[in-house]
């Protein structure tokens, strides 16, 4: 007979919130491969995490926003849960003791915010268009004039509804903090929705800009600088 | 090389699955290109999710690597949808660990697992920007060499390789990279080196042989052009297997892979002598790791990878000689760590109550039979020691230890193939569901599901089964049918594949030099990725064959004579053609063979080879 595993263990857990970076080569693991690569590089730091019960135990983790394929950040937040209580550099040491490229730990803290508390991003965005940059930005300006900003969304199928696509106006939820001209190219700072009501992408505004201006976007640097809560304050 | 990275990074977004064009994998060897002597790109003939759970290359990836001045990198096929953007941004095929393109590279080694990865092959140089055909690569470097199983007929590639690799890697590829390294720095050209490499045992250089053919279209003479090259090239094979290199570490990939997971080699070459079954012979003979060592590296590996799943590797794991102590050993480990411990070719005929009891520990979903054919009788021709009383038994204890689901594998067009043979293939499904239903309900699984899967029969070189013609198309299709026809129970699943595959891969397995001109010419009119259905594109080899004069049924249907020369008989694989031929004729007889723990058999391999039961009589 199969019995289920850790069934008669009493576990306390220590809950833990990580901040990683993910750069370079590491920016194209996908949010799905992210997961397992991560379970693999807890093993491999033999920490002592903690298993969900059951037939299947299998580790707690939790990503409480995904950041998006591409995209560099050194403020992703994960978050874990341990069998035993050990000091914050001891964790962060374990864990960076074998990781792959462009991957690692910054920081291991105790949890403060709950994940639902996420409302914002935001994120500097490098881009090499194929005109001037100065035609660039003009054009930039140009784009953000706009009364409305629309896009087209995919709709997934509900009851009743077959999957579609409708007209979203994205303007009202870009919040520009800075587009200027760097090194050929434009440099933009921007606060964006993030989270579990509302989800806007630096991507999804690029594309706009390009399908709006008709610039082409040869080269494209993002990078996730910030997680914000509702109230303005910092994601820890 | 950082312009191939940014023009790479340009694309990434736009691909599925990009991770697996940009490297950086944990365990991915990077190194200091002005450090290193000697640069060997391995590459794998098909995309990255197949080769990356390649376990060959794994270890010759970490031997290479593990000398401190030689680097060895990936590269693998890419899919279609980014191969085109490669081309059209001129991105040339690069090595995942430096981003360099691969042509500026010392070696460039192909591992050949399957026929239909030869397109991919001319696929990829062509990509690297480099001729396909050897003669035209002038220049000393990058030399293009090829190994694994397919190497023991490499006639149908052998125009485009510079040398091959004959039998098990791990010295040899020392050897000749040792040699590499010594002659570079006195400039040689291509031939200076390709004649002292020759020398080698177990090297195989294509261009020092000559090839001459009968008026009848068979080969009637390979004979060396050079001194150096011997008249026939013998297999590497590993004599002290227990201590043979073995990588403390995988690449872990990002991205899911076919089989995402650490594995450890347990034992090399098969006891069975299975008569179909080109692996059973070309990998003789058999040898195993001691539990210890096998227990070690299950740790090294799953420490250093991080894999929650390990898997033991070998054509029948239930044949090393302590199986039930290595399993035991083995899941108290796996159990105490959270790890899957998963065990593929586990063969019926030796499971016992202890042993399912184990794999039932491990969570195993279903069970998975190949008694290949459908009768006793055509069993013992093909030597496929497995009784209906033993697949029986395994079902009832799989039944009643809660399996749902079985799946059997056979083949058809084997030698000797009657009508009945192929009925009894649904009559011995048939059977399992009465057996199923015998059995009182609340002994049982809930559900059943037999699940028949048939291929067609292929023979390859270098097994007793070399001479036998392969069944026509229609022939096949016909047996088909017949099972069809005969399977009468809503629990009895029935697939087979597609014939055209399996006479193309007959041709390109027996194959000879004549036939590189079709590759390639199949290769020009856009033939690659042949293995996957979806690309798979018959008409354009039927285009090829035409063109080229060649026909398929004298390589694939034909019977040849015991006194044939074959286009691989210059290559050595230890086991003797009277071997060979006697096997041959014992199966026409239904005669069966004992396996080499009942009792040597004497195919030929010598007892200095380090085979476990070898001139053994009686263990
Ligand atoms: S020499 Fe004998 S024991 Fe060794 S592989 Fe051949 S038949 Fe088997």
């Amino acid at each position: 007979m199969l019995t289920p595993k850790n069934q008669s263990l009493i576990i306390e857990r220590w809950e833990r919130r990580l901040t990683f970076a993910k750069e370079g080569r590491a920016r194209y693991i996908s949010h799905l491969d992210l997961m397992r690569t991560m379970q693999r590089a807890i093993k491999r730091a033999r920490v002592p995490i903690w298993y969900t019960q059951g037939f299947n135990p299998h580790m707690y983790l939790m990503f409480p926003l995904a950041l998006p394929l591409g995209t560099d950040s050194r403020t992703e937040s994960m978050d874990i849960s341990l069998t035993e209580d050990i000091p914050f550099d001891t964790l962060l040491k374990m864990l960076n003791s074998s990781m792959p490229e462009g991957l690692y730990f910054v920081k291991a803290a105790l949890p403060v915010r709950k994940h639902t508390d996420i409302a914002a991003a935001e994120y500097e965005v490098e881009i090499a268009p194929d005109v001037p940059a100065a035609e660039a930005l003009a054009k930039w300006q140009e784009f953000m004039a706009q009364e409305e900003i629309n896009i087209e969304k995919r709709t997934k199928a509900k009851k009743g509804k077959k999957p579609g696509v409708k007209q979203v106006d994205i303007k009202p939820h870009i919040d520009v903090l800075c587009a200027e001209e760097r090194e050929n190219g434009l440099f933009f700072r921007m606060r964006l929705p993030a989270g579990v009501e509302l989800n806007l992408n630096t991507g999804t505004v690029m594309d706009a800009f390009e399908s709006f201006s008709g610039v082409n976007i040869v080269d494209n640097y993002t990078k996730r600088t910030k997680i914000l809560c509702f109230d303005g304050e910092e994601f820890i | 090389m950082k312009e191939i990275q940014q023009k790479i990074e340009r694309l990434l977004l736009k691909t599925q699955k990009p991770a697996r064009y940009i490297g950086g994998e944990l365990g991915s060897v990077v190194k200091d290109r002005d450090k290193v002597d000697v640069r060997f790109a391995f590459c794998f003939p098909d995309v990255y999710d197949v080769g990356m759970s390649h376990l060959g290359m794994k270890i010759l990836y970490g031997l290479k690597n593990s000398r401190e001045n030689w680097w060895c990198e990936r590269a693998f096929m890419p899919e279609k949808d980014f191969e085109q953007q490669m081309r059209e941004n001129g991105i040339p095929l690069y090595a995942l660990e430096s981003l360099d393109p691969v042509r500026d590279f010392d070696f460039i080694g192909f591992t050949l697992q399957y026929e239909l990865s030869y397109t991919n092959v001319l696929e990829m140089l062509d990509l690297a920007g480099l001729p396909v055909f050897a003669r035209d690569r002038k220049a000393l470097t990058p030399l293009v060499v090829g190994g694994g199983p397919c190497v023991c007929n490499p006639e149908p590639v052998a125009d485009f390789f510079d040398l091959f690799i004959i039998g098990e890697g791990e010295e040899v590829n020392i050897e000749l990279l040792e040699l590499f390294e010594r002659m570079k720095p006195q400039n040689p050209t291509k031939e200076e080196f390709l004649r002292e490499a020759a020398k080698i045992e177990g090297i195989y250089v294509p261009a020092f042989y000559d090839i001459s053919y009968n008026d009848d279209g068979t080969v009637r003479e390979i004979k060396p052009n050079v001194p150096e090259a011997p008249a026939r090239v013998k297999k590497r094979v590993i004599k002290d297997f227990d201590s043979v290199y073995y990588p403390e570490s995988f690449v872990v990939p990002f991205t899911s892979i076919v089989h995402d997971r650490a594995v450890v080699e347990v034992l090399r070459g098969c006891i069975r002598g299975c008569r179909f079954c080109q692996a059973g012979f070309i990998y003789r003979p058999f040898r195993e790791k001691n539990i210890d060592t096998i227990a070690k590296q299950t740790r090294c590996l799953c420490e250093q990878t991080g894999y929650e799943q390990v898997s033991l590797s070998s054509l029948s794991t239930s044949d090393h000689p302590q199986i039930e102590k290595l399993l035991d050993t083995l899941a108290d480990y796996t159990d105490s760590e959270n790890i899957n411990l998963s065990l593929p070719s586990l063969r019926i005929d030796n499971f016992s109550d202890e042993l399912l009891e184990k794999i039932a520990s491990v969570r195993k979903s279903g069970l998975t039979f190949a008694p290949e054919a459908g009768t006793q009788r055509l069993r013992d021709v093909i030597n496929k020691n497995v009784t209906e009383d033993e697949i029986m038994n395994t079902c009832r204890m799989a039944f009643e230890a809660g399996y749902g689901t079985v799946k059997l594998y056979f083949m058809l067009g084997l030698p000797e193939e009657r009508d009945e043979d192929v009925v009894g293939i649904a009559e011995l499904a048939q059977k399992i569901v009465d057996l199923y239903f015998g059995i009182p309900k609340e002994q049982r699984a809930s559900t059943i599901q037999v699940s028949l899967s048939t291929a067609t029969f292929v023979p390859k070189p270098f097994t007793p089964f070399e001479f036998e013609p392969q069944a026509l198309p229609e022939e096949i299709d016909r047996r088909q049918k017949l099972i069809m026809d005969a399977i009468h129970s809503k629990k009895i699943r029935f697939s087979y594949h597609e014939q055209k595959i399996s006479k193309l891969e007959a041709v390109l397995a027996r194959g000879d030099r004549r036939i590189c001109d079709v590759i390639y010419t199949a290769w020009k009119k856009g033939c690659t990725l042949d293995s996957w259905d979806e690309h798979f594109r018959p008409e354009l080899w039927d285009e090829a064959f035409e063109e080229c004069g060649v026909s398929r049924e004298f390589y694939a249907n034909r019977r040849r004579e015991y006194d044939e020369v074959m286009p691989w008989s210059h290559l050595d694989y230890l086991v003797s053609r009277e071997f060979l031929i006697r096997e041959n004729k014992k199966a026409h007889a239904a005669e069966t063979t004992r396996n080499c723990r009942e009792g040597c058999s004497g195919c030929g391999i010598k007892q200095s080879y380090g085979g476990t039961y070898c001139g053994k009589v009686n263990s």
